[in-house]
């Protein structure tokens, strides 16, 4: 039995040298691959267009590794490129990094962070082809970033526990306790999450700090649920944990697909008369400035930029797309044409970033689960 | 003699070339002196001493530059989280850690009591099975329970099924994502240390005792509080602290389950980058831990229990008699809502999982990196414990006993304090390695060199010094007797200390989720991720996988108590 153990034991750890060794060399040599790869690549480059791609793409992403890996495993089928994601970073991690820079490409769901980054000098600009496909408005100035799929806030609500005219429509609503009451609450997302970071600094952008804080108090103090994530909630509230939600609305195309759960409604916020429109924001990506693997990432941003590829960057997430030639994958998703959406410049979001997560932190809603 | 003359003539020269000529024999000679008075006269080489310090620095090193970073983060940092947030958490921590130490202590107890003493049937099998929940991490055993008892979980289904229940009770009363739910988890899955200590302190009480008190017409009740308490102090103790210290700090099922402790904020403030509040919650929690350590250096000197050995009689079994269905359907319930159910809970999905088609090349090769940065930690445990366990016990002195201590640093620590002071480093001093899984290694090994120390120790231990001195006075010098005579002796102990250090890498959760390097994550982080996405038919394999691994030193923790 002894016997039996101790060579179980030398087995798994001989496993271990093997695979710390096998897997340095590996590491080294991708990473030399890499390098000499980029410096090819641009050597060659000068003289003429179509390239090879080879080496790696280390990709940072804020949003749900769901709704990315499939874009990423793609462009690894069709270039060859090895993509190295790291999802559910925080933008932050791009300023923490900066005398050590690690990424190449940032995705994000939060165009202030996009734009924090680009004053920051953190991200870089290039002029991809087919960039014009994407309305100015959802670019950085020199193209720093380019956002690729919008969405809206609004609430999700279960159709067997509340009925759509007992919802509320504004976001001001919240500021009412009375929400509280309804059978089994609502659910919000902690203040960490990007989209509840946006969804604050638009308020910020049309109330102010003071009824902005005001509101933060109310939904931290009157929500029954506080989650990590959006898909949370949208399973919840499909569930019948709670009777409505605060969510992006491709959080509910994506709950109407479920195989069950899914008698679920949504409500785009402050849409009557002379109410300031839905709060809107969107997901896209950039460039990191001084990215080890250069090359690669303009090349990753392009092949994105096609427009077959700008579909599977909204992929799984059921976003729609900006680029207004394109057919929504979710076929009955309102158009942004059709919405009143808030007279907010989403760069102006960039502006508001660093403050509204202080705003956030001082509530204590970053650290708030339940 | 001859030996420490060689010593001498050496250090001199050594401190001839540093100093040079400034200074005068006599005062090398005290330096000399007093160097030698230190180590009682029994110096260790220069390598080893060097080996000791490097590691003792390293262990120091994260937590000396939380505490550094926490220092210079600013009074309005620091007030802002007095004020608001300190409290709060404060209060989260403590009651969690009170409660669950305080029940865990009480099932501990009370089944090794059960299992050791009465005439349970089976109580053979028992003993392992009561210790079983060990190898289960928490944050696996609370995805069970969220699987279960959560709000769309099988409980409530089942509830709504019985009217009755309806009608009587309302809706499904349980909230898994509270206080109570987090308090559950934490106790079933944690108990088993004051189980196994408990029952170890059991077997070697002496009858003698009892006796007397029976004969002073004491009945059994009276003799557990009277005699077998007390004498059982130092080990609940023990497993007391040992369960503190991992309530706090516990990240995985904390987190799961919705509740925030000093770690779990550590942990989003990091996430967020908020770096300077990260370090001020964390100097808070290496206070608590000195806290709770020094309340057991404290009792561990006042309470003194001293049994003699030479009169030892087994103690004797006692008959439950009319209370024996009680207290099989106890020891079965708790291995029921311990063991069986998370354990089912595992297969019933990893079977959805794999006709699924989860276990996939993807998984192994979550597997593989698994595997491969637990398997170095394990290596890089097993080379740094030998030098430090022979510096301390061949060469003991207030030196060596602050390399011994400085090396526990990083294993009473909660991971997230540990990562956090190597992500500083890292990223700032030694950016070649950042983002590697190496970092990810070496802050396994800041966390667990002590598993292979405590195993090398146990080994060194039996080994009588006059082996050394005997290959010594054969002309061998220092560094071929270590690894000629001593490793060899000792080698059983250090890969058991290995395997140790393997098992709780698989494991360890928080640090790996804030050092992983992109495209780089194992098969604990992406339980956390699957399960807190729900997609539970994807996290049950590599949880299952985790519990197997577990059991590999099952065998070795049940024979240590």
């Amino acid at each position: 039995m002894k016997k039996v153990l101790m060579f179980l034991l030398l087995a798994v750890l001989s496993l271990g040298i093997l695979a710390a060794c096998g897997g340095n060399e590996n590491n080294d040599t991708a990473d030399n691959a890499g390098e000499n790869a980029a410096n090819e690549n641009n050597d060659v480059n000068n003289n003429e267009e179509a390239v090879e791609l080879d080496g790696e793409l280390v990709v940072y992403s804020a949003r749900n590794e769901q709704f990315v890996q499939a874009l990423l495993d793609k462009f690894t089928e069709e270039t060859g490129v090895e993509v190295r994601a790291l999802h559910e970073a925080d933008p932050l991690q791009l300023q923490e990094e900066a005398g050590n820079v690690q990424a190449d490409v940032f995705i994000s769901n939060d165009l202030g962070a996009l734009e924090y980054l680009n004053q920051q000098d953190l991200l870089e600009g290039f002029d991809p082809e087919n960039v014009e496909s994407i309305d100015e408005q959802f670019r950085a100035e020199n193209n720093e970033w380019i956002a690729i799929s919008a969405r809206a806030r609004g609430f999700i609500y279960n159709k067997d526990m509340i009925s759509e005219d007992e919802m509320p429509t504004q976001m001001e609503d919240l500021l009412d306790p009375e929400w509280a009451e309804v059978e089994n609450g609502y659910a919000i997302t902690r203040g960490g999450n990007g989209g509840m970071i946006g969804n604050v600094s638009a308020l910020r952008y049309e109330w102010g700090d003071e009824r902005t804080t005001e509101w933060i108090n109310s939904i931290q103090e009157n929500a029954a649920g506080i989650f990590e994530g959006h898909g949370d909630i949208r399973r919840a509230v499909g569930a019948g944990e709670h009777a409505f939600g605060l969510v992006n609305n491709y959080y509910y195309h994506q709950q109407l697909e479920e195989p069950t759960d899914n008698n679920v409604g949504f409500i785009y916020t402050d849409q009557g008369e002379g109410e300031m429109g839905a709060i809107a924001n969107a997901a896209g990506l950039g460039l990191v400035s001084g990215a080890p693997n250069d090359e690669n990432a303009r090349a990753f941003i392009e092949w994105v930029l096609e427009e077959e590829n700008q579909l599977a960057f909204v992929g799984d997430s059921l976003e729609v797309p900006i680029n207004p030639d394109l057919e929504p994958p979710y076929e009955e998703a309102v158009p942004f044409s059709e919405l009143k959406v808030q007279d907010m410049p989403l760069k102006e979001l960039g502006n508001y970033f660093q403050d509204t997560r202080a705003l956030i932190e001082d509530a204590g809603l970053d650290l708030e689960l339940r | 003699m001859k030996q420490d003359k060689q010593q001498e003539s050496k250090q001199n020269k050594e401190q001839y070339a540093k100093v040079g000529d400034k200074k005068s024999p006599a005062i090398l000679r005290f330096i000399n002196r007093k160097w030698l008075n230190v180590w009682k006269g029994n110096p260790p080489g220069p390598v080893l001493l060097l080996i000791g310090l490097f590691v003792a620095f390293v262990m120091s090193v994260p937590i000396l530059y939380v505490i550094w970073r926490s220092l210079s983060a600013g009074a309005d940092s620091w007030m802002r989280l007095l004020g608001d947030r300190i409290p709060g958490l404060l209060w989260n921590t403590l009651s969690l850690t009170g409660a669950v130490t305080f029940s865990a202590v009480l099932i501990g107890v009370s089944l090794a009591w059960i299992v050791v003493r009465t005439d349970l049937p089976g109580k053979k099998v028992w003993q392992w099975m009561m210790a079983l929940p060990l190898v289960i991490p928490p944050y696996v055993g609370a995805v069970t329970y969220i699987i279960v008892f959560g709000p769309s979980g099988w409980a409530r289904d089942l509830w709504q099924e019985i009217t009755w229940l309806n009608n009587l009770f309302g809706g499904y009363p349980v909230n898994i994502y509270s206080f109570w739910g987090v308090f559950t988890v934490l106790t079933l899955f944690t108990y088993p240390y004051v189980f196994l200590i408990a029952s170890a302190s059991l077997r070697k009480m002496n009858r003698n005792f009892e006796e007397v008190a029976r004969s002073q017409g004491m009945t059994t009740s009276q003799i557990f509080f009277k005699v077998n308490l007390p004498l059982l102090r130092p080990a609940i103790g023990a497993g007391a602290i040992l369960i503190s210290l991992y309530v706090l700090s516990d990240f995985g099922a904390i987190a799961m389950l919705r509740y925030v402790t000093f770690t779990a904020a550590i942990y989003y403030q990091r996430a967020g980058f908020d770096i300077p509040s990260a370090s001020v919650l964390s100097l808070v929690l290496i206070v608590l831990t000195i806290i709770i350590l020094w309340i057991e250096a404290r009792t561990r000197r006042k309470n003194k229990y001293y049994q003699t050995s030479n009169t030892y009689k087994e103690p004797d079994t006692l008959s439950l008699g009319k209370w024996k269905p009680l207290a099989v359907l106890y020891v079965a319930g708790v291995f029921t809502v311990a063991v069986i159910l998370p354990i089912s809970v595992l297969i019933y999905w990893t079977v959805i999982g794999a006709t699924a088609g989860t276990i996939d090349a993807r998984f192994f090769g979550f597997a593989w990196n698994s595997i491969k940065v637990s398997g170095l930690a394990a290596i890089l445990c097993m080379v740094l414990a030998t030098p430090i366990i022979y510096l301390k016990s061949r060469h003991p002195s207030a030196i060596s006993t602050v390399i011994d201590k400085l090396s526990y640093a990083g294993y009473a620590l909660p991971g997230v304090i540990v990562a956090l002071g190597m992500v500083f480093i890292f990223n700032n001093h030694i950016p070649a390695l950042y983002n590697t899984f190496y970092m990810i290694a070496i802050a396994f090994v800041v966390r667990f060199l002590p598993q292979a120390m405590q195993s090398g120790e146990a080994s060194l231990s039996l080994v009588s010094p006059r082996m050394d001195e005997a290959a010594r006075s054969l002309g061998y010098p220092a560094w071929k007797v270590m690894i000629k005579v001593i490793i060899p002796t000792i080698l059983p102990g250090i890969l058991a200390g290995g395997a140790l250090v393997f098992v709780s890498s698989i494991k360890e959760l928080p640090a790996t989720l804030m050092l992983r390097p992109p495209g780089f994550d194992t098969l604990a982080v992406r339980v956390y991720y699957e399960a807190s996405e729900a997609l539970y038919h994807q996290a049950a394999p590599g949880a299952l996988l985790i519990v197997l691994v577990s059991i590999i030193p099952l065998h070795y923790l049940l024979r240590k108590y």
